[in-house]
């Protein structure tokens, strides 16, 4: 039974959810990543 | 509310599409893994009342005393028992309820891991305005810990049945979270404590409220946000291999009899072997690179002891630098290594942590006494990929040897190896420092010994995952067996 079958308009709509879903999650996450990244930057100085 | 909280009420739709999933999961990962980053509350937290400078307690202050009074600030020694109540109860409760978490489903989960860590913040903060500690240990320590056991293990198995094409890249996803947390915590936390701060009031339990607050909504979006399978779901266009890998079984263990398994226990050495060793490190990381190159990382000669004070805070930003290094190497380490697991498999995936990482312990002393930072840079961050690596794969390893139905619960019986090595690394590594030291080792070597009792342990896992071979099939559940357990789970009498 496979169900990820979604196609068409349903498709492109569910794609749109994905990103609207992983944008709350990345972008603290990619700050996160951009804090530590300048405080590791210190050791190539 | 029940209704809405139950399983049924989470299974998807036809057309769902399973990479909504995975932010869900990151949710409650990102919110619980701030835990990793409190130690940026001790410093604050150790002048609560003399807001500027710690005050001491009395010499004559008996412990029961001290819990209590609201005249002398606390130690970090003392607040430190957080962080270790943090992962004891991460650990049993994830083993102890992981069965529970099979039964009700991953919202259920999510929204009691989100009540437990939130409130767990919120009675932290009554403690801090009340200055009594052990309101932060019930509160964060045991209520939140029990949180974060609850809220680690309760994506696993949706995960692991939403792609059973890529396990390894799914769960790595999510247990990445747990690693990232405290890279968003940590300088939110910092940001508002400044926020917060008056003339007064070091502003932490105002801190802890906010971000009490920040947490429980963010973790009922996820919790919300999960969706499980139908039963017998599988991507379009995937077909399990006709014939399975020797290493990935066909059947499913109950959780009460894999844990009678030998490979059972096996997995549990490779866990707590790979987590000591690295979390060992982790704890000493900024001393040490201090400690062993001293003056050379500002291009100036001399030990640690001979340097200025000025020259002393220069060396303790690139220690902290060096951290920061290490947990990003951590994160990456979780899912690049998860993901590579899904196209070599996990034994070899393990087996490659093992002896590469043997290989690089046992390098790190000469490294360090060659006096290349590079090189002992490169060293410690292909080590601690390893380390999240570790984390990261090992669900799809269980789900591998014992099938996804009660891969949750198992990971979460697992996960005590977590708890030990949480105490047993440290330890380990503290001691045979300071037994060093005492003999009169210089500090810069002090490490040398560390870090080839750190690639013995290395071997103990490496033995341990050679070990591991298929279940017999005895221990796996019959037809029947499983058809009760989907209609338990789908809320029907078996």
């Amino acid at each position: 039974m496979a169900t990820n079958d979604a196609s068409g308009k349903d498709a492109d709509s569910s794609w749109v959810l994905v990103v609207l879903a992983w944008l709350p999650v990345t972008l603290p996450l990619l700050w996160g990543i951009w804090q530590t990244v300048k405080k590791a930057a210190v050791l190539f100085r | 509310m029940a209704g809405l909280l139950s399983r049924e009420r989470t299974v998807a739709r036809p057309g769902y599409n399973r990479w909504l999933v995975p932010p869900a999961a990151l949710a409650i990962h990102l919110s619980i893994g701030v835990a990793y980053g409190f130690s940026v509350f001790w410093l604050p937290l150790s002048r609560a009342i003399g807001i500027t400078e710690p005050v001491p307690c009395h010499a004559d202050m008996g412990f029961f005393e001290q819990l209590i009074t609201g005249a002398c600030d606390w130690k970090i020694s003392e607040l430190g028992w957080m962080y270790t109540l943090f992962f004891v109860f991460l650990g049993s409760s994830a083993a102890v309820f992981g069965p529970w978490v099979e039964r009700v489903g991953p919202r259920k989960t999510g929204v009691v891991a989100a009540v437990c860590w939130s409130s767990g913040f919120l009675i932290s903060a009554l403690g801090i305005h009340l200055h009594q500690i052990w309101l932060l240990w019930l509160g964060s320590g045991v209520i939140g810990g029990c949180g974060l056991g609850l809220g680690y293990i309760s994506p696993v198995s949706t995960l692991i049945k939403w792609f059973p094409d890529r396990r390894g890249m799914a769960t790595g996803m999510a247990i990445m979270g747990f690693g990232g947390g405290a890279m968003i915590g940590a300088p939110l936390a910092d940001i508002l404590m400044r926020h917060f701060a008056t003339p007064t009031s070091v502003g932490v339990w105002q801190t802890f409220v906010t971000m009490g607050v920040i947490y429980f909504i963010t973790m009922m979006a996820g919790a919300f946000g999960y969706r499980v399978p139908p039963p017998d779901w599988k991507p379009a266009g995937w077909t399990p291999r006709a014939k399975q890998t020797s290493m990935i079984t066909a059947g499913n263990v109950h959780v009460s009899r894999a844990w009678r398994t030998p490979q059972f226990w096996f997995l549990w050495m490779v866990l707590c072997m790979n987590v000591s060793a690295g979390i060992g490190v982790i704890g000493i990381a900024s001393p040490m690179i201090q400690e062993i190159f001293g003056g050379r990382l500002l291009g100036a000669t001399g030990t640690l002891q001979q340097l200025t004070p000025e020259q002393k805070v220069q060396l303790a930003s690139i220690g902290a630098g060096f951290a920061a290094l290490l947990s990003l190497s951590n994160i990456a380490g979780r899912i690049g290594w998860a993901s590579f697991s899904d196209y070599i498999g996990r034994t070899r995936t393990y087996l490659v942590f093992f002896a590469l990482g043997f290989v690089l312990y046992a390098m790190a002393p000469s490294a360090g006494q060659t006096g290349s930072v590079t090189l002992f840079v490169v060293l410690f961050c292909v080590i601690l990929t390893m380390y999240g690596g570790g984390f990261a794969t090992i669900p799809a390893y269980l789900a591998d040897i014992f099938g996804t139905q009660y891969v949750g619960a198992i990971h979460g019986r697992l996960l005590t190896a977590w708890s030990t090595a949480g105490v047993l690394g440290p330890v380990l590594v503290n001691y045979i420092r300071e037994y060093q030291i005492d003999r009169g080792v210089p500090t810069a070597q002090a490490y040398n010994v560390t870090m080839y009792v750190l690639a013995g342990l290395l071997i103990i896992g490496l033995i341990c995952n050679l070990m591991v071979k298929p279940v017999d099939p005895r221990y796996c559940m019959t037809a029947e067996e499983l058809a009760a357990a989907r209609a338990l789970q789908a809320g029907q009498r078996a």
